[in-house]
């Protein structure tokens, strides 16, 4: 047995963390606008143009040759390969719709900041649209990111880029508990990330399950290893009760009184459990084993 | 053309000349260690299994896949098919995303530390071997003649000749790889 070793699992958790939560925040502002709900806007806008900024950050924290980036990517651009390229492989994509996420984002922040005057723009319907469609691909390519990879079978599971949807969904609606204190909207986050934290557990459960049961050695080693073996208590702790039974059971307690506290520690613990989720499934990916 | 490797597991006396040619031709002898497989740095990596009744070794390395998973996720197009049928990396294009050594199921590629590359077969010193009309060095050094390389497409070629006189297997084949790296398994 041997975990995979070509990417660092905790850089690259994080930066699965932070595209999950600029790509479910930017979907979670675009409602928010287009319900006319307009508390704490700014606040949120800030938060995903620096969770954005900062999984920039880590996935090329985790490139080994990040210097060579900006010239190979502009030579792939000018030849029309990286252009072909986005229609065959996730990297690509994801560096695409990264990249006008970080736009986007940008402008937002400045319209609820310095340059109030871009709201011409960013107040657009199609422009909210566009960047909650973009958001929304920012999440579903750091599913598919992982899973389109046939050489670590765990990974290689359709259930992955449902589960990190169900996450990162928890972690927006966790950031807008943390900012918005207006009752009315608390109350509707805590109906959402109940129904979210049942979606993210049964995601969970199925993906362990299919590996068990997948037949394939590897995919079964690596469900094992977070159910039983040396992940084991990280993932039962960090993924399983702080990520999802706490703010599970916080939110059946929240939804007869609401209590901001109890808010803000459900919202938390689902922040830290979607972190634990990305950081304890790169880690657990085992390559396939070669035999005859 | 399609080039394409072939090992002869019936013929192979595991006396690793293929894997000390490769580290020597193509890494200048480097002791140093290989930091993805472990070992020399080389392109051919033996696996072996410890089957208590009856214990056997593979010798991988590169399958040149004709469905190749680390040419498609590769964001550049620095990993790509040449028209040789050979799969390559453009080390001007690559930026070090790893992305095809987690997309390869034969984990047949290692990072070079000193230049954060992807490595794997061919070699440099083996592609210009092939330019000169040469062979691989893998298959030059084996003394069993348990190596042969050639092109597909030529019924002549050393390698069809093989495949049709032996019991040949492919690795991975569900996968869908189309690899084109043979494996003598019997007469």
């Amino acid at each position: 047995m041997m975990f995979q070793e070509v990417w660092n699992p905790v850089v690259l958790g994080f930066f699965l963390w932070f595209a999950g939560i600029a790509g479910m925040g930017s979907v979670a502002y675009v409602s928010m606008k287009l319900s006319k709900v307009e508390e704490k806007l700014k606040e949120l806008s800030i938060v995903i143009f620096a969770s954005i900024v900062l999984a920039l950050v880590f996935v090329v924290a985790d490139l080994s040759r990040p210097f060579n980036m900006p010239f190979a990517i502009l030579q792939s651009l000018l030849s029309g390969t990286f252009i072909v390229k986005i229609f065959v492989s996730w990297m690509s994509f994801g560096i695409s719709v990264l990249a006008l996420l970080l736009l986007l984002s940008l402008l937002i922040l400045l319209r609820h900041t310095f340059m109030p005057g871009l709201q011409k723009l960013t107040d657009q319907k199609w422009y909210l649209v566009l960047t909650g469609l973009i958001g929304f691909l920012v999440v579903i390519y750091s599913g598919f990111l992982i899973a389109d990879a046939p050489g670590i079978p765990f990974w290689n599971n359709s259930l992955i880029p449902v589960l990190w949807i169900f996450s990162a969904s928890v972690c927006a609606v966790a950031i807008l508990k943390i900012l918005v204190k207006n009752e009315s909207i608390t109350r509707f986050l805590t109906r959402a990330g109940l129904a979210l934290e049942i979606g993210e557990l049964v995601s969970l459960a199925a993906l362990m399950n299919v590996s068990l049961y997948s037949g394939i050695e590897a995919a079964q080693e690596s469900a094992a290893e977070l159910l039983l073996g040396s992940l084991a208590s990280a993932f039962w702790l960090f993924v399983v009760i702080i990520g999802v039974l706490v703010p599970l059971s916080l939110g059946f307690l929240l939804l007869k009184r609401e209590n901001r506290n109890l808010a803000l520690i459900s919202a938390i613990c689902g922040l830290i459990g979607a972190l634990a989720l990305r950081i304890l499934v790169l880690w657990a990916g085992i390559p396939i084993t070669v035999t005859l | 053309m399609r080039l394409a490797h072939l090992w002869d597991q019936s013929k192979c006396i595991s006396c690793g000349a293929c894997i000390a040619a490769c580290n020597a031709a193509n890494y200048k002898s480097t002791d140093k260690p290989n930091p993805t497989w472990g070992g020399l740095q080389t392109n051919i990596k033996r696996i072996v299994f410890d089957l208590k009744e009856k214990p056997y070794f593979l010798l991988l390395q590169c399958q040149h896949c004709e469905n190749a998973p680390c040419v498609a996720v590769c964001p550049t197009g620095a990993s790509y098919i040449d028209k040789d049928g050979l799969v390559k990396i453009n080390p001007t294009l690559c930026i070090g995303c790893k992305y095809c050594m987690t997309a390869c199921p034969y984990g047949m590629r290692w990072l070079e530390p000193a230049l954060g590359l992807p490595e794997k077969c061919m070699g440099e010193e083996c592609q210009s071997r092939l330019k000169q009309g040469l062979q691989p060095v893998c298959v030059t050094v084996c003394p069993a003649g348990a190596r042969a390389f050639g092109d597909l497409d030529n019924p002549k070629s050393e390698i069809n000749k093989r495949l049709k006189s032996g019991r040949v297997i492919r690795l991975l084949e569900y996968k869908g790889t189309k690899p084109k790296f043979f494996v003598v398994v019997g007469r």
